[in-house]
This record gives structure tokens, sequence and C-alpha cells, in this order.
């Protein structure tokens, strides 16, 4: 697979370390009334489409950057490849 | 006087490998140190930058030499740089910290990696064999660098002329580092 | 032997004549022969001995599709079996050989199992072999084993090397007969980047194997010409020698190319090399594959494919047989016969399943209409034919067509599945190609010469236009469409004797029925019942002739029915060339630490830690064995003082303004309040709130912090650490960079480490207990101004520290150290003293942290704040990971200490039977210790922390032991401390 770093351009997938659903960029709130079970639901929990799924790569052998990949899972079509840091700005994580 | 006395041995030190008109040798006393820009501070720090190495911190992807050619500048992540540039002495980061003060923070790689060069007409046919990356110049032309894996390894590889690369890996494999390479001009050479 | 069968023309160079051997036989060849036309030019129509039945095979193709004519090229560790010897390109001095008999290849003595045939049909495994039961293992099995399988391997290490590459390209041409050859020239004309790819030596596919013209000029002139103007294009790579065996995601093919393989020596160089092509579009122009008719045994030597026989002729120069037939059930057969009478061949009829007018006219020759052959005759050659009108016709070669097949597997290798053609009797590319690629040519199902070449260049225009290029004008190539009528006439229903589909397998017509009529009527399951189109030549001339005969059965038509799917490779590919550089010793890249040269050169025995060589003990004269080092390494360090690289401990360079902060999410305790100057040890939490890693970090400035991870762990903590900064904290100042490799650090423990030090350590630093207490850390000078890094801390529990130097003098601060540590008897230890004195001090290690133990377990549920975000903290409250009575990490000693502990024994109260209910724990790490006389042990207990002084039984069914152990603290050592402090 070939993944297009927004910096970079094509890079080999093999340049990459993958972990999975980029809803882990969403991190509940650990003072949250409920936060043992958003926890167990953000560690625990995954949607599995098949389709178009968001997820996180790390580039290891390259710049070091995570990105969120949009990935269709039943044809590795490639559609879009963000900095996963913009996305959590984007999604209001800061410090 | 200390009653004892350290010796460096870089782990390529040495290095001087031809094959036809393509050369492999390890350039001497290389320090490297990262340059790290501060959040919030990256346009001091890029400023900082430019007054000290007179030309301005090159984009994702590129390096560029210094306006005096002492120091190669290569650009390793959104927020992280690479200077690279000739001293024996340990106190590379010193040295650059006189260049830019606080404006950066600053972390000296020159025992983290070891470095190689590659030069000849040879070089692009060898490093096809272990760089997953377009050669091509159209692709990558004079300034190009970019870091990828070569035989498992992390590799910084910048094009540094018309055909000459600079690599730089992590130091404690240099061994298997310095193997890939040199297979690799062999099988081609 | 003579060439006997060698003719006039070709391609082959008459000016150098090739020696080769054959089954020990002298033979001769010219330069552009493959190891195939040479032995059909030598007159050696037998080649081989079939899988099964050990049938007398001869060649029957002329290219990579060759099911047959496997051999054993070269000797000894060179020898490589199951080689198609119509892809081995001859060379002077090739010594080759036939594979499968036992005996001679005429007297083949396994070819017993032939006559048992109606004993072996498809499925005979499952139902002969059934009963005894005992003696499948003992009888059947062996004796199966024995005589199954082809070549053999010389089980030798193979002395070949091989490589891999990366190659890029704008398109990439798969391919280089006719509508390829016009693909790269389109592509290479316009400027693009174009890797020209083909499996043979000489380029242009069928160009060389016809007669027909292009531009007016005989089609292997104009390839030649072709390939010239190609060769003189920069933009142009061309690949020949090279098959690309497999399509994968986002335009990346793998292709193999077979550098060495036609030289008799290889020079040095690597014999193959894989490449791994990104392409940003290609053309697949990878040609048809002719299929046979199935017919009373059709398998003899001299049965050959109409294409390959007039191959050898026009390209080969060489004459499969003196008396020729052909059977047809298309136009292309007809082109075979006409070929032949052109070169002087007895063409002694044209047997044509059509009740129809020939498509060329051969005066002389006899055409039999509406005619089939049922019969063969000749048991290593073939004799004559017999025609379903009885006729017999003595022929030393049948030339046989059933129609061609486009070669449409790359298309397939995604998700593509090919569409049938009811024109063609074949299946074309369908469904959806793999990204990127366009097919042209026969590929594609366009059959005629003319129509590959028009497809070929259109096909490479439109890709390259969509890469913005401008296609060049340039005349388009002429050429004529030849006739291409063709039946829909699979097997010949008259025979009654065995009628092949599968050569390489040995499956028939009759198995095909037997597998639909056993209700094995899926493709898939046909496939694996009798085996059809597996092995090397993945049944490219069996498969659709066999889909056709189960389309029959079910009543079906042929799509209906299905096609297999195919996946790469194409054909087949060495392990070798898989393995590429990775074997040996080079399976892995190594790492060294700074002081290696030092260790080996002082008796060190090496261990590898991940891709780490650490030394694990230095053996001095007079040990006998490694636990005289190790016993000797441990108690001197701790008696005096000890020296041990440490370098392999990840480190990682952490700054900016909120480093601080950002280490007190990462790790479970606070650091934001660490002092400058102060190391503290830090726990790392998964987020389920199990242990995930440990480590010191130290504080060297007010931005600036040097964390240590454990030394497998390093990359995966720098992992989640970059995760930590840029998903979830994105906007705190803070910035990594591994500096594992650039210092050289060493411990340096015992009650003399600070005596050591304070020679080596310039005067101006105070190492003072007062001035430099114990988990203080700086920046000093050593050895006259050296930079250095000292950190007070302890992994062994003695007076410790750490001492880090710029890894290029790691070698030499090995040796000082030691030699300053003279006087004291300083002794270096390696890795397995270091992980005594560790057990000793009770320090939990990667056998603690082992991914099931939380900090509650290992006795560090403080550590785990309640007052700040950490990764792993809300987790890490659940009720079940905090429980009172959960295993906690305790020491353990034998009751009789002579005893010797066994690690992963799992622990019983005393008086209850050793089961799994009753099971309280286990036994983590174990080792003698040398400083208290006995073997000592950690491990986990049920509510450990309340049960010191009570004995257990530790039970290791494994080892069929069982002893009594006291549960004691897990600091062995100096439960208080004293020593570190002091």
């Amino acid at each position: 697979m070939i993944i297009n770093h927004p910096l970079l351009g094509p890079r080999d997938a093999a340049e990459f370390v993958y972990l999975g659903d980029a809803a882990l960029i969403d991190r509940p709130d650990w003072q949250a009334e409920d936060a043992a079970a958003q926890f167990h639901a953000y560690g625990y929990l995954r949607d599995n489409p098949a389709g178009a799924h968001r997820e996180l790569w790390y580039h290891e052998q390259g710049d070091r950057s995570w990105l969120v990949v949009t990935r269709d899972t039943l044809t590795h079509e490639i559609t879009q490849v963000e900095l996963a840091r913009d996305v959590a700005r984007a999604r209001g994580r800061s410090k | 006087m200390a009653e004892f006395k350290l010796q460096a041995e870089p782990p390529l030190a040495g290095t001087d490998i031809q094959m036809g008109e393509t050369r492999l040798t390890a350039p001497k006393d290389l320090a490297v140190v990262a340059i790290a820009l501060p959040l919030g501070g990256e346009d001091k720090a890029l400023k900082a930058i430019k007054v000290a190495y007179g030309i301005a911190l090159p984009g994702p992807g590129l390096s560029a030499e210094a306006a005096d050619g002492s120091t190669r500048l290569m650009r390793t992540a959104p927020d992280q740089a690479l200077a690279i540039f000739t001293r024996a002495d340990p106190d590379a980061e010193k040295v650059v910290a006189e260049a830019l003060g606080d404006t950066v923070y600053l972390t000296d790689q020159t025992d983290t990696l070891c470095a190689l060069e590659l030069s000849g007409p040879g070089a692009r046919a060898a490093l096809e064999r272990i760089c997953p990356l377009d050669l091509h110049p159209q692709a990558f032309a004079i300034g190009a660098a970019a870091r990828t894996v070569m035989e498992h390894l992390g590799v910084f590889i910048a094009r540094t002329g018309e055909d000459s690369f600079l690599l730089l890996s992590a130091s404690s494999s240099a061994g298997s580092f310095l193997h890939a390479v040199e297979t690799s001009l062999k099988n081609t050479n | 032997m003579s060439q006997q069968n060698r003719i006039e023309g070709g391609l082959v160079n008459r000016a150098k004549p090739l020696k080769f051997s054959f089954n020990g036989k002298a033979m001769q060849g010219y330069e552009g022969d493959t190891l195939a036309s040479a032995l059909l030019a030598n007159g050696q129509r037998l080649v081989g001995r079939s899988f099964k039945y050990h049938r007398p095979r001869g060649i029957f193709t002329a290219g990579s599709e060759e099911p047959n004519a496997l051999v054993h090229l070269r000797t000894a560790a060179h020898g490589e079996p199951n080689t198609r010897a119509t892809m081995a390109e001859l060379f002077d001095g090739l010594k080759a050989k036939s594979q499968n008999h036992r005996g001679s290849l005429e007297h083949d003595l396994m070819a017993v199992t032939d006559f048992l045939s109606p004993f072996l049909s498809a499925g005979f495994y499952y139902k002969t072999f059934m009963w005894p039961k005992s003696f499948w293992e003992k009888v059947y099995e062996p004796a199966i084993r024995a005589a199954a399988g082809l070549g053999a391997l010389s089980m030798k290490e193979d002395p070949d090397t091989y490589d891999k590459g990366f190659l890029h390209c704008d398109l990439l041409v798969i391919g280089a007969g006719p509508a390829g050859l016009a693909a790269a020239l389109a592509g290479g004309r316009a400027g693009a980047r174009v890797i020209l790819a083909d499996e043979d030596f000489l380029p242009g596919g069928r160009l060389n194997a016809e007669t027909l013209e292009v531009d007016g000029m005989p089609g292997a002139v104009w390839a030649a010409q072709a390939m010239a103007e190609l060769a003189s294009m920069d933009n142009v790579r061309i690949l020949t020698r090279t098959t690309v065996y497999g399509a994968y995601d986002h335009g990346i093919y793998g292709a193999l190319e077979r550098c060495t393989d036609h030289l008799a020596d290889a020079g040095g160089k690597p014999r193959q090399v894989l490449w791994r092509i990104y392409s940003k579009r290609a053309v697949l122009a990878a040609g048809s594959t002719e299929r046979p008719i199935a017919f009373g045994n059709n398998d003899r030597p001299g049965v050959m494919l109409a294409g390959a026989v007039r191959a050898y002729a026009n390209r080969f120069g060489v004459a499969p047989g003196r008396e020729v037939a052909v059977f047809t059930n298309n136009d292309d057969g007809w082109r075979t016969a006409a070929d032949l009478v052109a070169k002087g061949v007895d063409v002694r009829a044209v047997v044509d399943c059509r009740d129809a007018e020939p498509p060329v006219s051969l005066p002389g020759v006899r055409h039999v209409r509406g005619a089939a052959v049922v019969n063969t005759v000749g048991r290593k050659g073939l004799k004559a034919i017999t025609l379903t009108n009885g006729t017999t016709i003595p022929v030393d070669c049948l030339a046989v067509s059933g129609g061609w097949n486009p070669n449409v597997h790359l298309t397939c290798h995604q998700r593509g599945r090919p569409e049938w053609r009811d024109d063609l009797n074949a299946f074309v590319p369908g469904g959806v190609l793999p990204v990127g690629m366009a097919v042209a040519g026969a590929a594609n199902g366009s059959m005629t010469l003319s129509a590959a070449l028009a497809e070929g260049r259109a096909q490479a225009e439109g890709q390259i236009e969509a890469l913005g290029f401008t296609p060049a004008k340039a005349e388009a190539p002429k050429a004529a469409d030849e006739p291409r009528l063709a039946a829909a006439f699979w097997y010949v229903k008259e025979s009654t004797k065995r009628a092949w589909l599968d050569l390489q397998n040995d499956v028939t017509v009759k198995d095909v029925k037997l597998s639909y009529q056993e209700g094995f009527r899926s493709v898939e399951h046909l496939k694996r019942y009798t085996t059809l189109g597996m092995a090397t030549d993945q049944g490219k001339t069996a498969n659709i002739p066999a889909l056709a005969i189960m389309a029959e059965c079910t009543g079906k038509t042929i799509p209906e029915t299905g096609t297999t799917i195919f996946r790469p490779p194409y054909t087949p590919v060495p392990m070798g060339a898989l393995a590429g550089r990775s074997r040996g010793k080079d399976f892995r890249p190594y790492r060294l630490t700074p002081s290696h040269k030092w260790a080996e050169a002082n008796g060190a025995s090496f261990v590898t830690v991940g891709n780490w060589l650490r030394a694990e003990w230095y053996t001095r004269e007079g040990e006998k064995g490694w636990r005289d080092s190790v016993d000797r390494e441990a108690k001197m360090t701790r008696e005096s003082v000890g020296i041990c690289d440490v370098t392999t401990l990840g480190k990682i360079d952490i700054k900016g303004r909120d480093a601080g902060a950002f280490l007190d999410k990462v790790y479970s305790n606070t650091f934001s309040t660490l002092a400058v100057g102060k190391v503290r040890y830090g726990l790392m939490l998964r987020e389920d709130g199990i242990c995930y890693d440990d480590g010191t970090t130290a504080r060297l400035g007010e931005n600036h912090y040097v964390m240590t991870t454990t030394t497998a762990n390093a990359v995966l903590v720098f992992r989640r650490l970059e995760f930590a900064r840029q998903c979830l904290w994105p906007d705190m100042d803070v910035h990594l960079i591994s500096t594992t490799d650039g210092w050289a650090q060493f411990a340096v423990a015992g009650p003399k480490s600070r005596d050591l030090l304070r020679k080596v350590v310039d005067k101006e630093f105070d190492l003072s207990n007062e001035a430099f207490p114990f988990m203080a850390c700086g920046e000093i000078t050593v050895c006259g101004g050296m930079p250095a890094r000292l950190f007070r801390i302890s992994f062994s529990g003695e007076l410790a520290y750490e001492i880090a130097v710029p890894a290029r003098y790691g070698n030499s601060m090995m040796g000082v150290l030691v030699e300053a540590g003279k006087e004291f008897d300083a002794v270096p230890y390696g890795t397995e003293a270091l992980g005594v004195m560790r057990i000793e001090k009770g320090h939990a290690t990667a056998n603690e942290l082992n991914g099931q133990t939380t900090a509650h377990n290992i006795g560090l549920g403080k550590m785990v704040s309640q007052k700040k975000e950490c990764i792993g903290q809300v987790l890490s409250q659940r009720p079940e990971m905090i429980r009172e009575d959960a295993i906690r990490l305790m020491g353990f000693r034998p009751v009789d200490r002579s005893k010797k502990l066994i690690a992963g024994s799992h622990l019983i109260t005393k008086g209850e039977e050793a089961n799994m209910e009753n099971d309280q724990g286990w036994m983590t790490s174990v080792a003698y210790s040398p400083n208290l006389g006995h073997s000592i042990g950690l491990g986990f207990i049920k509510r450990g922390h309340e049960r010191k002084g009570e004995i257990v039984r530790a039970v290791s069914p494994v080892h069929g032991s069982e002893m009594e152990v006291e549960i004691v603290s897990a600091h062995f050592i100096d439960p208080e401390g004293e020593r570190l402090r002091g």
C-alpha cells in the first residue's frame, strides 16, 4: 500500500506502523462522572466498518508524524490523509 | 592533567570503499545536532536560523547548505531539523547553541547517528537495491532529503549532488548499515 | 548426438554453438536456444516422468506455462529442481537431468504405478489408505512420501545470493509482445518514465514465434527495431528475463528478474532480484496461452501445443518432428501447418473438428474435416495417431490447438473476476481491475496482431494522458488481422483411453467427471479433489478445458460454473528470492553496545537482546561454566565494584516548556515537581491500567528531561509518547528525540563505586554523599574535560551510579573504568549478573511487568497518582484491578536451601491439591544468589504481603517438580536501602 503523506507525498506503507481506529484521539475526560464507562468504551469498543474507516498510522520510519488515514476496508482505497495533530486540534484537544 | 584519557572510536571511521567509479566513505568528524522548533516560537526560531545560517530552514523533504557552506540543514519533521557540519570535538550542541541561542531546543545526535557518503555514477543503482524511495532526479533533486527504511534500518538520505548521497543511520547498527550499502554497491557495480 | 532436428532460419546464433548435457549425454545447441529447443534439436523427445503415474513425458509448450518438461539444472548445491526447460536459457556447460524416476528415464521402475491407475484415480488417498488405521503412519505415509514429489533438493545450503530492489515509473508495461512494445513506445516517446518487463530473454513475444509482418518487415525484426528505439530512451528501463508475478495495492507490482541464471558463472552477483515496482499506471500485455484438447493418450512425448510447434520452427530453427500432424478446433492451428510446410517439414494431416473450409489453402496437405484424434500410439514417443473415422496416421509430432486463453491472471490479483466471451471461448479481464491497470492485446481478448498493436498503443496513451503527458505523433504500425475463428471443442468424447487435462498433476477427463459424481462440483472443490491446476504451472493450459467439462456435467454454462481465483505469483518465485539478503546472520540488523570491542577482547560471551548483542558474562581463566563467572561478578560487585554497559536501555531526550506536564500525563507518578538535578523512578501504565514500562527519568534542566525505558520497549515507548504528544495533547510544547545510541552508559555499582569514579570524574565535581546523594544527576566532565552525565541510581541495590559519555568514547571509557578500578578489584559484569542482582534486590522487570500485572500487584499501587490525569489512571482503579486479595510481588526461598527454584512454578497453599482452582500465583524469576548461597525467586502470590513467613508449595507439573518454599520480602539484599543511600 501507499500512503500519501500530507507533507512528504506518497510513501510505502512499510515505513508506517498501524494503530487502529482514529477514535483513539477522542480520549475521554478523566474527571467525568462516568469516566470509567467512557474509558471502557474508549479502550475496548471499536466499530468495524466495511467501507470507509478513519484510522491512525504512525510514520515510524519517516518523519514520525501520526496520520489519520481514511481507507476503504474493502478496497484499500485511501481517500484522505491528514496530520493527526491537526485532527486532534480540530476535535478540541489541546493540553 | 587527568590520569585517564578517552579515545574517540566512531563506528564507521575510515570506511573508504571504491567500486569502479563509485565510492563509499564515512565522512570524518561529522557532527549532527537536532533542532526542535518550540511550539508558538516557530517564527522566532526560523528567524534566528535565517540570521545564523543565511538561508531559510528548508521545508519538509528538503535540505540545504548554509550560505557559507559550513552546515547542511535537513528538515526531518514538521517541528524538527538536523544541522550537519564538521566538528571533531564532542561539543557540537554548543556550536549550534551559540548560533541559535535559546530560540530552539537542541539535542546532540552526533553519536546517535553515523554517516556514509555514496558518490559516483553507480550510486543510484546501488541504492535502488535497498531504498524504497524514488531517487530519480525528477523526484529527488539535489537537496532533497527524507527518512526511510533500508534493510530494516531507519535511514536519513539526502541528495548532495548529481550522483552523491549522504546517508545517516543509528550508530549502534553501524555494522549492518555499512553491510547493507556495501552489499548493494557490490551487487550492482 | 548431432542436432538432427535443426532446420534453417530462426533467431538462434549459429556462430555460437553451446555444449550442454542431458542425463550425462553430451549435446550441442546454439546461443538463443532454450534448453527445450536444444533438446528438441537433438531429437530428445522424452524429458521426464509424470508426477503420479510416471508416464513418459516430453516438451509440451514453448513458454512459462510448461506443465511437463520440468528438469533439474546444474549440480550439487547449485542444483535447482523443477525448472521449466522451456524457460531455461541455454549456456555453455549447462548440465541438466530429468526427474521423477527410479532407474533411468527410459526404464523408470516407478512406471508400474501407471498400471495401477484404476486404483489411483482422483481422491484415491481418501479411499484407499483408510484401513487398517495403524498402517497410515508406518506404511502408507512413508511409502507415499517416498513416491511423491518431482525433483529433489540437494539439502545443501544454497550457495547463490539473491537481492531485492525498488523501481519507480509512470508506466509499467508487462510483456514485450506486440501490444507491450506498442505501449512502451507510446509511453517512451511521450517522455513518460516507462518500465518494460518481459519474462523472455528475447523481447517480442509471439512476434518472434510467428511469420507475421509488421510495417512490411518480419515481426521479429520490427520487435528488434522497437527494442532498439526503447533502449535509446533515457526514460525507458527494459527488464528482460523478468516476470511480473503479482499486482498489489496502489500500483505496486512484484517482479522477479533472473539475472545470472543464463550464465555458467554468476560472477559473484546475485542470481535473481526481486523487484518491488511502484507504478503510477500499468498496461498489462501478458498475451495469451494456448490450451490443449483432451483425447486418449494425448500426453505422449511428441504431442505438443500447435503454437509451440511453430515457435520452435520459426524462432529456434527446430522441427519438433519430421512427420507432423495438426489437430485443431480453430483457424490458428492452421498457421502451424502453414509455417511447417514453408519450412519444408512434412505435414501429414490437419485434423479440424470443424466441418468447414480451411482458412488457408495448403496444397498437398491432407485436411480431415469434422474429425478428431481419439488415440495415440508410442509409449516413449509418439508414433501414430488414430482418428475418430478410424484412420491411423503415422506421425512423430502432433500439434494440438484448442484455442487461446487471454493471460488475465494479474487482473485478478485484487478483486477482478474475469468475464466469459463466447466469441473467443475464453475468459477476458473483467470486474474491477487493480488500480491504475489497463489491459491490451491478447491478454484483453484482442487476439489479432493488428488489434494488439493498436490496443497496446491506445491503452498506453490513455494511461499517460491521465498523468499529464501528451502522446507523440507517430505512424501506427501496420499489420494484418489474421483469421481467428474457433469452435468450442474441449475433449474427444469418443476416446476410451485416458484423456489428460492437467499434465503436471496427471488429472484426466475421467477424474473431472468423477469429481462431479462425488459431489465436488464447484471449481474450488474440483481443484482440491483432483489437484487440477496446482503446482508450478497452476493449470495454465489445463484449467479452462477442465472447467468446460465440469460445465458440461452440471449442465451449466462455463461462466456459471466459474473460474478459480488467480493469486500471485504468476509463475513460481524461488524461496531464495523471497528471502533476498535476509539469511543467516543477515536475517536482521544487529546492534552493538559501545564497549563491544572491549568486551570481545576480555572474554565476554554475548547474548542477543532484541537486535542488541550484550555481554552476558566475562569468562576468566579457570572458570568452568557460566555460573562460575556470573557468581563471581555478582559477588565482587557487592563486595567491591562492578561495571556493566547499560547503553541498551532506551533514552529519550524530552525538551520543551511543557515537558514536565507531559511526563505527568504519560507516567503514573508526578515529574513536573522533580527538582533539576534529580532522578525519579517512573511507572508507565497502559490505558487499561496494566503496567507497561518503567525506568528512571532525570531532570537536567528546567525544560529538559532524559527518560530511560527498558531495552525491549525503547521503540514502543517512543511511539506512544509521540502518540500522546501529537494526538492527545497536541498543544503542549514538548519535543522528543531518541539518544539511546548517542550515550555510552555504564552502571558502576558496589561499595567502591564512588572511589572508582573519583579517579575518572574531573576534580571540580564533588561526588560526596552530601553533594551528590542518591537519585542525584548532573552534567559533568571526565578524563580532563570530556562531557559526561552522571546519575546516582541503582539497579543492583548497591551504592551505584550510571555514567554516560558520548558513544564514540564508550569503548575507551569501559577500559578506563576497569583500569581505574584495578586497585579495588573492579569487575566488568554482564547481563546475567545484572539479573541476579536485580532479583536479589527485588526489582521488577519484564518477567514481572508481563502485560498482565498492575501497579497494585507489584506493590506500587500508591504510585498511581489520583491527583492528576495520566494514561491508565481511570481504568487502573477498576475494582478487579485493586482487589485486596490480588496477587502481590513477593520473594521466595526454598525451605531446603539446597534446592533449586524453577521459574514458572505455580504456588499452592500447603495441604491443598495442586490444581487450577487452588492456584495462588506463580514464580516469575529465579536465580542462584551467590551472596546468600542459595536459590531465590520472585513471584506473585495472592495476598502475598500478608503472608510473609508462610510455607507454600511450588509446583511445576511440566518439570515434574514440587518443593516447599517460604514467602519472604522481595528485597533479599539490604531491604532498608542503606547501601544505595550510603
